[in-house]
């Protein structure tokens, strides 16, 4: 679970990762700008006085962390946020599979798809052991929240095949 | 709406009878509060055809009873897995999910139990008595006010930020900005919308904290077996009865605390529109501003758990009291009330209690006969639940992704919410791996909004005249208690830090060689 170990000498914070959310508030806040720069005042007021205030903030936090740098304190790298490596591939497949499990559960339907995602996943994070298991726990799950969702509280939950088939029949 | 002990005394006896609609009200109210995307509102929607089928007296018991235990209902995941089911258990998996993770699971959902009923059973007890006062606190708390009750829970940021200010204060703001995109209220014009139009309305709650709570973490649990540490499983495996015994007792001694912060709850209920968010914050603000140990808020601390607990419980009370005394829904659930009860003729306001006292007071004798049922119903399942927190990360992750984004999709049924909760698992992941506090991005993007709808309705009656913010008593009054609420922690851990410091003077010479 642990990074790799280093040199003798003892590592630099690395501070990277610690960057994203600030660099992402500060373009987010300039983009906002942009779509009220023509908008009335009351319109703006509010998100220039917030947003200015998430520029000023970062700012400082940008000096700090260069400062940090500089004296070599620290580094610019992302270990804090790919800390855990051996868990990366693992955690960017999961990524991929729930993009296609929202992708695909618009016309899949809630069970069908929840039942495929349910048993890739649990595949994945199990490195593959457990087949049957895993299959026969994501069918009842998938099935179980069919029957308490659809069928016991008429949710809206995306349908598909399986939930047109199940409701001429039901 | 004079006091008559032999009415409320018959009312109640009378609520008991119906507890054969209120047992399955409170087990359907359980479920679908711990849903996230699910709430009291959507499910009294769907079973609208049961409710107007029944009489209006059953309908209204019926909807009460899921009212209440919704509410209690979005407390347990959050505590066992941190997933609030509703904003109004935003506040909840800041205590008590490090509980959870310390093995301490049932415990702590023994504890918000006990928090729960008792604050929700104490503030019906005062609606019920104090109505027609209550009722005016909605007349005396305007925008100008309101935005300041806002800011008290805003400055909770300021507390969570207390170990890395500036990380803190930096994702409150970008909640904050989370929270502006959409339409201003006034001219509806689309702001940091990204060109979609699902976006035109504000950022929807739900795929929110679906996001920055259940996704995030499920991408970060997988790195383990179990959510809770070696230690904490292995006293989770030891747990009985006794651990859920200690936590009904320890709850009980913090009677003084759930009463008043389950008053904070029924004060902001009684406001039309401010809900059991902002309550739940607030109270956790207000909780750890007069602790003597705030350093222990946000570790599996018991005051930060029974605060949040307590003060949205008394918020479900508070909705009711503008809905029954001037016809004023104080929530999404009471709107739905009226609805059912006007559908049934009944014309609400002051004569209801002369006309039909069992349908005036009914609505506050269901809440408390629900509560009263709730603790022996409950109790005995908490040791049960609470082991839901030792099923392998393998299994557990792929099924909160998938249930919770399609909990995220059900309020809107729109796809593109899906996709805004991966996004926002996205900002929350980054969040955490980074030490940037997810629970202040949620306050800024929950609170954000509704503070500026208050502040640009101030503005718009002043004539855009800043003043006005200063310009009530109330207000005024409010404004002094949140700079002291604020500036009070600074001042007692100053004070803590010296007499520290002295105290180690004192000891050096004797402990010293």
């Amino acid at each position: 679970m642990s990074d790799q170990p280093t040199s003798e000498k003892p590592a630099k914070k690395q501070i990277g990762g610690e960057l994203v959310i600030p660099v992402a508030g500060v373009i987010f806040a300039l983009y906002y700008f942009s779509t009220i720069i023509d908008s009335p005042f009351e319109a703006q007021v509010s998100a220039f006085f917030v947003g200015s205030i998430l520029i000023l903030l970062v700012a400082v936090f940008l000096v700090k962390s260069a400062i940090s740098v500089i004296r070599g304190d620290a580094g610019l790298g992302l270990d804090v946020l790919l800390s855990a490596r051996a868990f990366l591939p693992k955690r960017l497949a999961l990524f991929v599979l729930t993009i296609a499990f929202i992708i695909v559960v618009e016309w899949g339907g809630f069970t069908l798809t929840t039942f495929a995602f349910l048993t890739l996943a649990m595949l994945l994070l199990s490195d593959g052991r457990n087949l049957k298991f895993i299959l026969i726990l994501a069918a009842s799950l998938a099935i179980g929240g069919y029957l308490l969702f659809i069928v016991g509280f008429h949710t809206r939950f995306p349908f598909g095949p399986f939930e047109h088939l199940l409701g001429r029949v039901l | 709406m004079d006091f008559d002990p032999t009415l409320f005394i018959d009312l109640f006896a009378h609520t008991f009878t119906y507890w054969w609609v209120i047992i399955p009200a409170i087990f359907l109210g359980l479920v679908v509060g711990a849903i996230p995307g699910f709430s009291a509102a959507n499910t009294i929607i769907i079973l609208l055809p049961l409710t107007l089928a029944m009489d209006p007296e059953m309908g209204l018991v019926f909807m009460v009873a899921l009212y209440a235990s919704s509410r209690m209902g979005a407390g347990i995941p959050a505590i066992l897995v941190n997933i609030p089911g509703t904003a109004g258990a935003a506040a909840t998996p800041l205590d008590g999910y490090p509980m959870t993770r310390a093995g301490h699971g049932h415990q702590a959902l023994a504890i918000s139990f006990v928090s729960s009923t008792a604050g929700g059973l104490l503030t019906t007890i005062i609606a019920l008595l104090a109505m027609p006062w209550l009722s005016q606190v909605a007349y005396y708390l305007h925008s100008v006010e309101m935005i300041v009750v806002m800011l008290f829970g805003i400055s909770l940021i300021a507390s969570i930020a207390a170990k890395d200010t500036l990380k803190g204060l930096i994702a409150g703001f970008f909640g904050l900005m989370i929270g502006s995109i959409g339409a201003d209220v006034i001219y509806a014009t689309p702001r940091g919308t990204m060109g979609f139009l699902e976006l035109y309305d504000g950022v929807p709650l739900i795929p929110a904290l679906v996001g920055l709570f259940a996704v995030s973490e499920a991408f970060i649990v997988i790195e383990q077996r179990s959510i809770m540490s070696a230690e904490g499983q292995k006293l989770m495996e030891e747990a009985g009865w006794a651990e859920t015994w200690q936590g009904v007792k320890i709850a009980a001694s913090k009677w003084w605390h759930i009463t008043w912060t389950s008053i904070i709850g029924l004060i902001i209920g009684v406001v039309p529109g401010a809900g059991a968010g902002i309550a739940a914050f607030v109270a956790y603000q207000q909780s750890r501003t007069f602790s003597r140990t705030p350093e222990k808020y946000g570790t599996g601390h018991v005051e930060g758990l029974v605060a949040p607990e307590s003060a949205n419980n008394g918020v479900t009370s508070g909705t009711l009291v503008p809905l029954l005394v001037i016809g004023i829904p104080g929530g999404a659930t009471a709107a739905i009330m009226l609805v059912v009860l006007q559908y049934h003729g009944v014309t609400i306001g002051p004569d209801l209690f002369l006309t039909a006292p069992n349908l005036a007071y009914g609505p506050f004798a269901a809440m408390a006969v629900t509560y009263a049922l709730l603790i022996p119903l409950i109790m005995p399942l908490a040791r049960y639940m609470s082991k839901v927190t030792v099923v392998s990360t393998t299994y557990m992750t792929p099924l909160i992704i998938s249930f919770t984004l399609v909990g995220a999709f059900v309020s809107r049924s729109y796809v593109f919410d899906m996709y805004l909760a991966l996004a926002f698992g996205l900002i929350g992941y980054i969040a955490r791996k980074t030490g940037y506090h997810v629970a202040a991005i949620l306050i800024g993007v929950i609170l954000g909004p509704m503070l500026e709808n208050y502040f640009l309705r101030a503005m718009r009656m002043s004539q855009n005249d800043i003043t006005v913010l200063f310009s009530s008593t109330l207000g005024n009054i409010l404004w002094v208690a949140l700079f002291l609420s604020i500036g009070i922690p600074y001042v007692l851990e100053y004070r803590r830090k010296r007499a520290r410091a002295r105290a180690l003077r004192g000891e050096a010479p004797a402990g010293g060689k």
